[in-house]
């Protein structure tokens, strides 16, 4: 077995890197060591020999060749679309590719860290973006490796690539795992050149994750196991913000109780009885509250937000500036205007799969299986709770139930690690459903007022966006002197591809206790409803056909028209009427490195509000799987039809109003429109679809829906408190 | 306090010790047998992550307590690769595409194999799977559920 140690590649630092099986593809990081040896995780058992070939490939006797990816699957499809760009390099049959999440990398440099940002974390829509040409050009350097070892075992030239993971001369052929020992001690070409076929990029391929996800073992977080766990649950302080004061007696029955600081972990024989014996602490122990819940409640942070959204005094951040004319002068001048402020409300994640984590942590090392969109951050977390070094650390990443941005934090990643440092013993740690709703890191809150104009030509003359928001960035930079930017609460509202002569995008950060996270589709979930939903009332206030204002508002970025054409040819927006009883809306989307438009085609039924048909047309670059796009889409679509329609936490006395799925309302089969989904054609770089499909939807329907009834939905969600029954 | 008990799951018989035989299936299925195909999604039958089958029907394993379940044959999502029904969901739900992040299909499946042997077919199996996922894999279900 060639596998290294990969503690010995980190504790030799850099320079090891250079050293062992992968040396030709030094530069590409280490090769990884095989089997952690734990049970419960994809990579658990390579039974036949397996040779690294760089960081990234792992061929086995058997000829398959597995990837190892720094990116998370959370139910993206992001192994399947990693997987397509080696198996095009390497001229592989689709049954021959496997992926494996790989370990958190803790060295540097490290291999799997996204090329976009150089960290070991997924968000952002970046991991095709990132990955695309890195990881083509490693498939290149391994298929030119694994040529010039054929060439080494039988001189003589005219090697090249055949079908199934081989070479062949024509006379000879060779399989790869007869190859690959040898290609791993060869020099590494410089620039080798890219396969300039499609066989597999651009393809509908199937998933490689969905066999595991249909008989039972894909393994999930809550799913690993290891020899000798126990079972952990938690309570937080009912109020946010609190600690624990004292602890009550252990709960009989209890194999122990750890104090967390903010919460208290209960460990058990089996989950559900941590669980029952942990709610049942929440009134025996005794927590410090803080002096005042008025940061922490929803009536008084919003009454705040809108004072700051009209206030002379709030000094915002300015994000953007444009144009000759100060916008408020042009708006001053503007024909036509508009002031109108949109309201969005905090959210929840929800993932499916509760937060968990397993940890097991010796006097000299520590192991931990987590459902993590943040692999590389949880070294650092596992370092300051154990005191061990990274070297003695090992991260494995497992499928997640749903990440939706919850899952780059690492709470309860602490957590689990704190409980298995202090008893000693292997713990599987999972929250309740009610914790998970009432601690979650919730998307912000955001009041937005905008001001624009359209000048005597109807042209966009002026816009004054403003902002108002709890910052995550600055929640998370609370040190004196600290004054983070926060760029993200303007994204999808700063650098608009509309033709706007004079603009100005502001920020008004909003005092803010409630614990901020990263909700799929961030900035842009709650900024494109303000836009998309400003630049039709525009068009209204004009009488113009909104979908052909955007066309020529948007004339200067061909990519921006092509999916607007699209979505009109796909929708029929020109060309004939919506039945009667319904009507269309408009909203397009210039973000995550695509363009994305929607038209949605929405009635009334008993008084509310239906999505009938979802329209949307994507350009994301080559696309390199259209199937998973169009589930990304999808999802998405489904995803911001919950939040537009239902999604909603309320906080008062710093508690959430939410407890479980029953109050928190998400969209079932019955309330999915029909989604019809169109992918443009496009040679441009990847663009990301996992966010993308999110933001436009609560606009189009708003926008759909002020045309059918003429009134406008300016706040979200359009029918809060509904509840969610039973199956 | 423990209790030792008898459960056939997926055809086979298996010892369990149980803290009380009040304990949901689902957690005697994942903790005490190590079958962690059956997903906890919300504890109070709405979400429908925890869906199995026992005696045929299917049961929400999150509040299905396990003593009321010995005797009876319990089939989870790891016994559908042995079984006709569902082995055609399955199949249905690979060649559809069907799963996303996968943590919902676990009871997608078990419910509409039970749907398929309540003698229900396509749009049928569609109005008895009421069940959420957050990924919105939806359409793909409805599909895959249309030619059962």
């Amino acid at each position: 077995m060639e596998t290294l140690d990969r503690r010995a590649i980190l504790a030799g630092g850099a320079a090891a890197l250079m050293v062992p099986v992968g040396a030709g593809l030094a530069k590409l990081g280490a090769p990884l060591s095989g089997a952690s040896g734990a049970t419960g995780t994809a990579s658990a058992a390579a039974a036949l020999p397996t040779t690294d070939l760089g960081a990234y490939l792992r061929i086995d006797g058997a000829n398959d060749v597995t990837l190892l990816i720094g990116a998370t699957e959370m139910g993206q499809g992001i192994m399947t679309g990693l997987a397509q760009l080696i198996a095009e390099e390497l001229m592989l049959d689709w049954t021959q590719v496997k992926v494996e999440h790989a370990d958190a990398f803790a060295g540097q440099p490290n291999p799997f860290a996204n090329p976009l940002f150089r960290a070991q974390l997924t968000g952002g829509s970046t991991s095709m973006r990132g990955w695309y040409t890195p990881l083509r050009k490693a498939a290149a350097v391994a298929r030119e490796l694994l040529l010039a070892a054929a060439e080494t075992l039988t001189p003589g030239g005219g090697w090249s690539l055949a079908p199934g993971g081989k070479a062949t001369n024509g006379v000879k052929t060779y399989r790869f795992s007869e190859l690959v020992e040898t290609a791993a001690g060869l020099p590494a070409p410089a620039s080798p050149a890219l396969a300039t076929t499609r066989n597999v990029i651009g393809k509908p391929m199937a998933r490689t994750d969905i066999p595991a996800k249909v008989d039972g073992s894909a393994v999930f977080g809550s799913d690993v196991q290891v020899p000798g766990m126990v079972f952990a649950s938690v309570v937080h302080c009912p109020t946010l913000g609190g600690t624990v004061a004292s602890l009550p007696s252990k709960p009989s029955g209890a194999l122990a109780m750890v104090d967390l600081g903010n919460a208290v972990a209960v460990v058990a024989n089996d989950t559900w009885s941590a669980m029952r014996m942990a709610e049942s602490l929440a009134s025996k122990i005794r927590w410090n509250l803080p002096a005042d819940t008025s940061s922490r409640d929803s009536t008084s942070i919003m009454a705040n937000a809108r004072a700051l959204a009209t206030s002379t005094s709030a000094a915002p951040r300015i994000y953007e500036t444009t144009g000759g004319v100060d916008p408020a002068i042009a708006l001053a001048d503007a024909a036509v205007r508009l002031d109108a402020t949109y309201e969005l409300p905090y959210l929840a994640h929800a993932c499916m799969e509760v937060l968990n984590c397993t940890a097991v942590v010796t006097a000299d090392s520590a192991e931990v299986w987590a459902p993590t969109q943040g692999q590389q951050l949880c070294i650092p977390t596992v370092m300051a709770i154990t005191g061990l070094p990274a070297t003695a650390i090992k991260v494995h990443t497992t499928f997640l139930g749903g990440g939706l941005g919850r899952k780059i934090e690492q709470d309860y990643v602490g957590q689990a690690v704190k409980v298995a440092k202090a008893i000693g013993k292997p713990v599987k740690l999972t929250w309740s459903r009610k914790q998970d709703f009432q601690n979650d890191m919730y998307r912000p809150c955001a009041v937005i007022r905008v001001q624009a104009g359209l000048d005597a030509n109807r042209n966009l003359s002026a816009m004054i966006y403003r902002n108002v928001s709890p910052s995550i960035n600055i929640q998370r930079n609370t040190k004196p002197g600290n004054n983070p930017e926060d760029t993200g609460a303007v994204a999808g509202a700063q650098g608009l591809p509309y033709a706007i002569a004079n603009r100005r995008i502001e920020f008004v950060p909003l005092p803010a206790d409630i614990p901020l996270g990263y909700w799929r589709s961030v900035g842009e979930s709650y900024n494109t409803f303000a836009v998309e939903s400003a630049i039709d009332e525009l068009a209204g206030a004009l009488g113009a056909d909104p979908l052909a204002f955007r066309r020529a508002a948007l004339a200067g970025d061909p990519r921006a028209v092509g999916v607007i054409d699209a979505v009109d040819a796909l929708s029929g927006w020109s060309t004939s009427s919506p039945r009667s009883g319904r009507a269309r809306g408009v909203a397009f989307l210039k973000g995550f490195g695509s363009y994305i438009a929607m038209v949605a085609e929405v009635s009334q039924s008993s008084g509310k509000m239906r999505l009938n048909t979802l329209y949307c047309a994507i350009d994301c670059g080559v696309a390199v799987n259209p199937d998973q796009i169009e589930a990304q889409i999808q999802g998405g679509v489904i995803h911001g039809l919950s939040a537009a329609m239902w999604g909603q936490v309320l906080f008062a006395g710093g508690k959430a109003n939410v407890t479980n799925f029953n109050n928190y309302r998400l969209a079932k089969a019955g309330d999915v429109p029909d989604i019809k989904v169109s992918i443009v054609a496009s040679e441009a770089a990847p663009g990301g679809v996992g966010e993308t499909g999110v933001p436009c939807v609560a606009p189009a329907m708003a926008n759909a829906y002020a045309k059918l009834t003429g009134q406008r939905l300016r706040k979200l969600p359009f029918y809060p408190g509904a509840t969610m029954g039973g199956l | 306090m423990s209790t030792k008990i008898s459960l056939n799951v997926n055809g086979v018989v298996r010892t369990a010790t149980v803290s009380s035989t009040d304990m949901p299936l689902l957690w005697v299925l994942r903790d005490v047998l190590g079958l962690t195909g059956t997903k906890y999604g919300c504890g109070i039958e709405v979400c429908g992550a925890c869906t199995v089958l026992v005696d045929g029907q299917r049961e929400h394993s999150c509040v299905f307590d396990v003593g009321s379940a010995i005797g009876k044959k319990i089939v989870t999502v790891e016994g559908l690769s042995t079984d006709a029904e569902g082995k055609k969901a399955q199949a249905a739900w690979v060649e559809h595409q069907v799963p996303q992040c996968g943590y919902c299909q676990p009871g997608m499946l078990t419910a509409t194999v039970a749907a398929m042997k309540g003698g229900h077919h396509g749009k049928e199996i569609s109005s008895e799977v009421n069940h959420l996922c957050v990924c919105g894999t939806y359409p793909r279900i409805k599909a895959a559920q249309q030619g059962l």
